[in-house]
């Protein structure tokens, strides 16, 4: 090694990347599946000191309050935060809060128990659930001797056994390389799903991207012997140089017609399963949830930049893709989809106000999700949860109203955040 | 006059007594005379039999909830086939006209088991013709169904008189000229009689059973929308949106008795509308290759060989006009 050296430049990054070459465009392998990984804030894993412009708003209360003035003659007694009632519909399903547990998909850190754990709170909740992509390529349904509690039917079976009357449902993503395994036709025509299907609480769950790596499809990284079973399917790069290899999946090709025929596609081929299409934060994200919402699809999830559990290249969480708030913004400047569901660091009540307040029906837990049901497998989403509702009944209470969907943009405020409009 | 809500399911007997039932017995004469005077005329009009492969690396994709069935060929996954269409149209680079009778399997949503018009493995009589237009093809399916059901009347007048199916049902049919509309003229009618039709979609199976039932012979509809069918169906270049394909659908409430359309062979459109399914195009690597190196613009139609069957003999459920039927979610030898 010389004595050349570069004052004020990313010297170290630059001698890193000398030493391991592509090894270095991704987090270190060995956290993988240890470790949950999404944008910090200020939208850089070299925080530049600017605030998330989600995190920089202001919930602003008013002084007077008309709904809560009919709530009052509604009770015949003052209202307080416990007269919200949060539970409303979600993508054709009842939730029992405007949540729901986002797509984990066949990553190491969703695998497992703790996959089990969380699908069994989130059903004793009654909180719509999303099952993610590549679980059954990659751990398969479960019905052929495959382990079932890595399997989509050990997810699917834990979730429907706590699931309340009328309550929650699951929604089921396909992506790519799920399409060759026909996922979708598997649960729908799966006796155990049937339940679901049959109470109008299954829905299928288009990807087109996701908030951690806009563009790109699922990553994973994969021991030498799984690499070899999985090599026929995804692609596989040995950047590691230490027997891991990096395996990709294919984001999918997307026109704005291909969208459109593929929900005409999932509306034609299962009448009975609700339509959910998940969008990445991308420049257009706007108009693709107007064609998602204009092909009939029954929600629309958009993942903001800080979205995301799963691996990804650093560059990505650091540099790529809109920030939820901004995701939010041009939503609304469009004209929001009916049932706009949102996700991206989200894990108290401020920012999921905030979401509901800019449009959002629901926010999505991610890596919230995760860390709870690791922290108590048999209660810590539960608790979590209701937390998290009585954080979001003190807020919604204290804006004067009492049901999430009353909070409109009025309810937030920033110096910072233009195209917010400035009320009152 | 049959119906076809879930509540009509019947239990399908043991083989045995499925099999030395004089109503199987009569169902199954008259489906063997039906290929056979198919396969008389289709051999005098210079069609050319085929044997169909009943694996490969891809099949067509399923439709209406319908799962393929895997099978591990030497350690690759491969497909039982649910339609021959891809391999039809290959076909066409050794010959200009060939027909097939063709096994399917596809693993169709529990819902249709009580449809009486659904079996999980069904027979298909394939038909493909270089060069053809979708016209062709809707007259050629005409003329086939009717020099099927006369010789099925000639040659069987017993077996239907012990079925107690009336033949003075099929006057109309014997006189050619099916009836047409389009799919667009079909949806404004359902509407029109109150019963919930996507125009989007295809007609779903009440909505055809409907529209069935009101008329004394089949007919065909034509133009379904973009989205409603598979990838291989050519966009209409005058109305866009618009496929120039068909089904043919059964007088007497039976519903659908086949579907085919003209074909795309254009290897870019096929690519895009092969994502509009949602797939890979890397699964359809072979038949990609051969479009791209040029296969032959065709029509073509695949006949349900059970549901003509059940339609012919007035059967009650296509398991019927089955040896070995294969309901949904029915587990059955």
């Amino acid at each position: 090694m010389s004595d050349l050296s570069a004052p004020g430049f990313p010297e170290e990054e630059v001698r890193r990347r000398a030493r391991a070459g592509a090894a270095e465009a991704f987090p270190p392998p060995g956290e993988y599946g240890r470790v949950l990984f999404g944008a910090e804030p200020g939208g850089g894993r070299q925080p530049d000191g600017e605030r998330d412009p989600l995190d920089a708003l202001r919930i602003v209360p008013p002084v007077f309050m008309p709904q809560r003035l009919a709530r009052l003659i509604d009770l015949g007694r003052e209202p307080d935060y416990r007269d919200v009632e949060l539970a409303t519909e979600i993508g054709g399903f009842s939730s029992t809060m405007p949540v729901y547990v986002s797509a984990l998909g066949s990553t190491r850190a969703a695998g497992g128990d703790l996959g089990l754990a969380l699908s069994r709170q989130a059903g004793a909740l009654g909180l719509p659930m999303v099952i993610g992509e590549n679980v059954v390529p990659v751990n398969g349904y479960g019905r052929l001797g495959e382990a079932a509690d890595r399997a989509l039917l050990g997810r699917l079976r834990a979730y429907a056994g706590e699931l309340p009357d009328g309550q929650g449902g699951v929604a089921v993503q396909q992506s790519t390389e799920d399409a060759d395994a026909e996922v979708w036709n598997l649960v729908y025509s799966d006796p155990a799903a049937r339940p679901l299907l049959e109470s109008g609480r299954l829905a299928f769950e288009l990807k087109l991207g996701q908030g951690a790596k806009p563009g790109l499809g699922g990553m994973t990284v994969l021991d030498a012997e799984a690499a070899a079973r999985l090599g026929d399917r995804y692609g596989l790069d040995e950047v590691f140089g230490d027997g891991r290899v990096l395996r990709s999946s294919t984001p999918g090709t997307f026109t704005a017609e291909i969208l459109r025929q593929q929900i005409r596609l999932m509306r034609n081929n299962f009448p009975r399963a609700r339509v959910w299409v998940k969008l990445h934060p991308g420049r257009d994200v706007a108009e693709a949830a107007r064609v998602a919402a204009e092909a009939g699809a029954d929600a629309v999830t958009v993942d903001g930049a800080e979205g995301g559990t799963g691996w990804a290249p650093g560059v990505f969480p650091a540099q790529v893709g809109l920030p939820l708030a901004e995701c939010l913004r041009r939503l609304g400047a469009a004209g929001a989809p009916p049932c706009l569901l949102v996700s991206g660091r989200i894990w108290e009540g401020g920012r999921a106000v905030k979401s509901l307040a800019l449009g959002a029906r629901a926010v999505g837990l991610g890596r919230a999700a995760l860390l709870a049901a690791a922290e108590d497998p048999q209660a810590g989403l539960i608790r979590f949860a209701e937390c998290l509702a009585l954080e979001i009944r003190l807020l919604v209470s204290a804006l004067g109203k009492y049901a999430p969907t009353a909070l409109d943009r009025e309810d937030v405020w920033s110096r910072d955040f233009p195209g917010i409009p400035v009320t009152g | 006059m049959t119906t076809d809500g879930p509540t009509a399911f019947a239990p399908i007997p043991d083989p045995g007594r499925h099999l030395t039932a004089p109503t199987t017995r009569s169902a199954l004469r008259i489906q063997h005379q039906l290929l056979s005077a198919a396969r008389e005329f289709l051999r005098e009009q210079g069609f050319t039999e085929l044997l169909p492969p009943i694996i490969g690396p891809v099949t067509d994709p399923g439709s209406r909830g319908s799962k393929q069935v895997d099978v591990d060929f030497y350690g690759h996954r491969y497909k039982l086939m649910t339609s021959a269409i891809l391999y039809k149209q290959a076909s066409l680079l050794a010959f200009d006209k060939i027909f097939c009778i063709a096994p399917n399997v596809r693993l169709e949503p529990l819902e249709t088991a009580g449809t009486n018009r659904h079996l999980a493995e069904f027979h298909q009589l394939d038909v493909e013709v270089a060069g053809a237009t979708r016209d062709d093809a809707v007259r050629l399916v005409e003329e086939l169904v009717v020099h099927m059901v006369d010789s099925a009347l000639r040659e069987l007048p017993k077996e239907f008189a012990g079925l107690g199916r009336d033949t003075g049902a099929f006057t109309e049919l014997l006189k050619g000229s099916f009836g047409r509309m389009r799919h667009a003229e079909a949806v404004a009618e359902l509407q029109g009689l109150g019963h919930p039709q996507s125009p989007d979609a295809e007609l779903d199976w009440a909505g055809e059973a409907l529209l069935s039932a009101q008329r004394d012979r089949p007919f065909f509809v034509t133009d379904y929308p973009k989205g409603s069918r598979g990838f291989y169906d050519r966009e209409d270049p005058e109305q866009p949106g618009l496929l120039r394909n068909f089904d043919l659908i059964a007088a007497e409430g039976y519903g659908e008795l086949c579907s085919g359309s003209q074909r795309t062979n254009d290897y870019a459109e096929i690519v895009t509308r092969i994502r509009e399914t949602g797939e890979n195009p890397q699964k359809y690597r072979w038949y990609l290759d051969l479009v791209r190196e040029g296969v032959p613009g065709s029509a073509g139609f695949g006949i349900g060989v059970e549901r003509l069957t059940r339609y012919v003999a007035g059967l009650d459920a296509v398991w019927q006009a089955a040896a070995f039927p294969k309901v949904a979610g029915v587990v059955s030898p």
